[in-house]
């Protein structure tokens, strides 16, 4: 499968190198009211790797990626990105920093097609001023052109070249997830945040899905973060992996270890999972 | 027969985002372009100017206005007879020679003492554009509010706005320029020595000026809506969640959709007032009917659509001129029972609409599209 190389107008890279931390989380706790979402919460992410996020329902997995992506704001505790620490940042300025992410539950926008949908990834990107746009012909109309061949390379990857021109509401549920991951896909992030991106999947799609990740991560580099409940996928996906229960890391470390854990295996077993 | 989408091929990315994809559509849109530049002002007479076509214009660029805005970007607004009385206070005052004052502070008499800055009586095309960038202005300050309330309750806030614009307008003499009557009423202006407004103006030329104005309007709408920003307005509308996390800005692409939407309506409110009816008064001319009619007019013609506007804006037009020729004219029933009728009808095409098809008109036709395109396959 022929990759689709960087184009320059991805964040920058800002130098680090494979293997170097690229995002840290220090002592992170967050609650809502009296529910505590996350209890004093540290771990990082290597740049190149795929690190999974794994714990029970209810763990706070997925408010741990709402606080990375800066949709909630945690009361304790720092966020440290490509070496800088973050102030409070609002959402749309840290997707411009390079950061994207998929949604548990589909967040695509139903009223556009699957074409439109992956452009709006490439937002972030896009310089042309209200002037121009409206004048259309001239340069709106070659950086229309510029990002639609990018994004035509993300359909090709995904191997969604029929459903290009479709409202997204009318896709079934796979098809759906794999248009989200190009919309993330389409903004050429340096962190990419997949929440569950294999739940309920047959398992014909959750091996597309598993090549797919593989191979966002082995040919562009994209550093991954991971939150699925198969274990089996996580095994093969993932190089590092931290658990979560209640609000609390119980574990870190690569999947054998994390797997002979006794205190990963007793929170599996006392609690119910899908 | 002739309506093929499935054997023509795109070869270019450009021409596979081309506003007329296909041949016959093409056709048929410039067909009613040329007709309409180069054959109807042949033909055109007082009656059909202002009953149908200055009319329509004017909806339709309001229409635009409210679609980029409650279509595209998902916030509804209730304020459109406002801001196009904003569109129509500020052709005006441009129109007249606008005043400005700047207090400078008091004199020895402690009286406020003033600046005051004379323009000029403005070229008609500089009093609509103007009008419309003024309503920009005033539309973006409303639109604020948006940032924080949404739905039903950002509908109360323009409601709110709706009223006191008109309000503001009746109460401050200024506005009106102190006339007696507190109307404002249009001065002549012309264009290559052609009366567009007073009582000089002819249909064809106002009817030429009108069409030009939608004719462009309409074209830079279309653009706006296909690029970056028609794509950050629909995200906005569809998940505005999802689109702040994949780099939306929601404050800029909202009060974005705020300003466009209030440019088109303030132009459609300054045509409205200088070229159509010559003269108006708030409280009846942009009362809140305005508003309803023009969300009518988009979700009978289709939200989220250009063509639709247009679609929805001459279909109220022509419908009170239809009822009013068929049931009054031909079948000599009493005015009232046509309009009650009329009334009857239009209440029950938006239900209709609502419920079942809420991209209105424009939608029907793409689905017969798609079922034209496989004709005679039924799959
Ligand atoms: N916006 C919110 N308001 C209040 N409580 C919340 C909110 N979001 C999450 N929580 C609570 O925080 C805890 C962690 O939720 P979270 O969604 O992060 O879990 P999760 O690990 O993603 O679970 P799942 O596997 O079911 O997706 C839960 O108790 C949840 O009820
Ligand atoms: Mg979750």
């Amino acid at each position: 499968m022929n990759a689709f190389v960087r184009s320059d107008q991805a964040a920058p890279e800002d130098g680090i190198k494979a293997g170097e931390v690229m995002l840290r989380v220090e002592n992170v706790s967050l609650a809502f009211g009296g529910v505590r979402a996350i209890t004093d919460v540290s771990f990082d992410i290597l740049k190149g790797e795929i690190r999974a996020i794994i714990g029970p329902n209810g763990a706070g997995k997925t408010s741990m990626l709402n606080v990375i992506n800066g949709f909630y704001h945690p009361q304790e505790g720092e966020i440290w990105f490509r070496g800088v620490k973050r102030s409070n940042m609002k959402p749309h300025q840290i997707a411009h920093q390079g950061i994207a992410r998929t949604f548990q539950n589909i967040a695509l926008f139903k009223g556009m097609s699957t074409l439109d949908n992956i452009m709006t990834g490439r937002l972030t990107m896009m310089r042309r001023n209200m002037l121009w746009q409206a004048l259309w012909t001239g340069p709106a109309e070659a950086e229309e052109i510029r990002h639609r061949e990018f994004v035509e390379r993300i359909i090709d990857f995904l191997e969604i070249q029929h459903i290009r021109k479709m409202p997204v509401g009318r896709l079934p549920y796979g098809l759906q997830k794999r248009v989200e991951l190009g919309r993330a896909l389409a903004a050429e992030p340096q962190l990419l945040l997949l929440d569950e991106p294999m739940a309920g999947m047959n398992l014909e799609e959750k091996e597309d899905m598993s090549r797919f990740i593989l191979d966002v991560n082995s040919q562009f580099g994209t550093t991954i973060a991971l939150i699925e409940h198969d274990m089996s996928v996580v095994m093969d996906l993932s190089d590092r992996v931290v658990v979560l229960d209640y609000g609390k890391k119980i574990g870190d470390g690569t999947p054998d270890e994390v797997c002979r854990d006794q205190t990963v295996i007793d929170a599996y077993l006392g609690v119910s999972h899908d | 027969m002739f309506y093929r989408e499935t054997g023509e091929f795109k070869t270019s990315y450009k021409a596979d985002q081309a506003t007329f994809p296909i041949r016959f559509e093409f056709f048929v849109f410039w067909t009613v372009v040329v007709l309409a530049f180069a054959v109807v002002p042949f033909f055109i007479n007082d009656y059909w100017e202002k009953a149908v076509f200055i009319p329509f214009f004017v909806y339709a660029l309001g229409a635009i206005g409210l679609n980029i805005l409650t279509g595209y970007c998902g916030q509804v607004s209730l304020g459109t007879g406002g801001f196009m009385a904003v569109g129509a206070y500020a052709c005006y005052k441009l129109m007249t020679g606008l005043d400005i004052y700047i207090p400078m502070g008091f004199d020895d008499t402690g009286t406020m003492a003033y600046h005051t800055i004379l323009l000029p009586p403005l070229n008609i095309v500089w009093c609509v554009l103007l009008g419309g960038v003024i309503t920009a202005i005033v539309g973006m300050l409303f639109g604020l509010p948006s940032l924080r309330i949404k739905g039903f309750y950002l509908a109360v806030a323009t409601l709110a706005a709706q009223f006191f614009l008109v309000w503001l307008f009746n109460k401050v003499p200024y506005f009106y320029n102190y006339s007696a009557t507190g109307q404002i009423t249009a001065t002549e202006t012309t264009l290559f020595g052609f009366a567009i407004t007073g009582p000089n103006a002819a249909p064809v030329a106002t009817y030429l000026f009108c069409l030009s104005f939608l004719f462009l309007f309409a074209w830079i709408a279309r653009n706006l809506v296909r690029g970056r920003i028609g794509r950050s307005w629909m995200a906005i509308r569809d998940m505005d969640i999802a689109a702040e996390i994949i780099g939306v800005n929601p404050l800029m692409t909202k009060l974005s959709a705020f300003a466009v939407s209030s440019f088109y309506i303030g132009m459609a409110g300054a045509l409205f007032f200088a070229v159509w009816h010559g003269a108006a008064e708030p409280t009846e001319a942009f009362s809140i009917n305005q508003s309803f009619l023009v969300l009518f007019m988009i979700i009978i013609g289709g939200l989220g659509s250009i063509v639709g506007s247009l679609i929805g804006a001459a279909f109220m037009v022509l419908l009170p001129v239809l009822f009013k020729n068929i049931f009054v004219g031909a079948f000599g029933w009493p005015t009232d029972l046509s309009e009650y009728l009329q009334l009857m009808l239009v209440g029950a095409l938006i239900i209709v609409f609502l419920i079942a098809e809420p991209h209105g008109i424009a939608a029907l036709w793409r689905t017969t599209k798609e079922k034209l395109r496989m004709w005679p396959f039924p799959h």
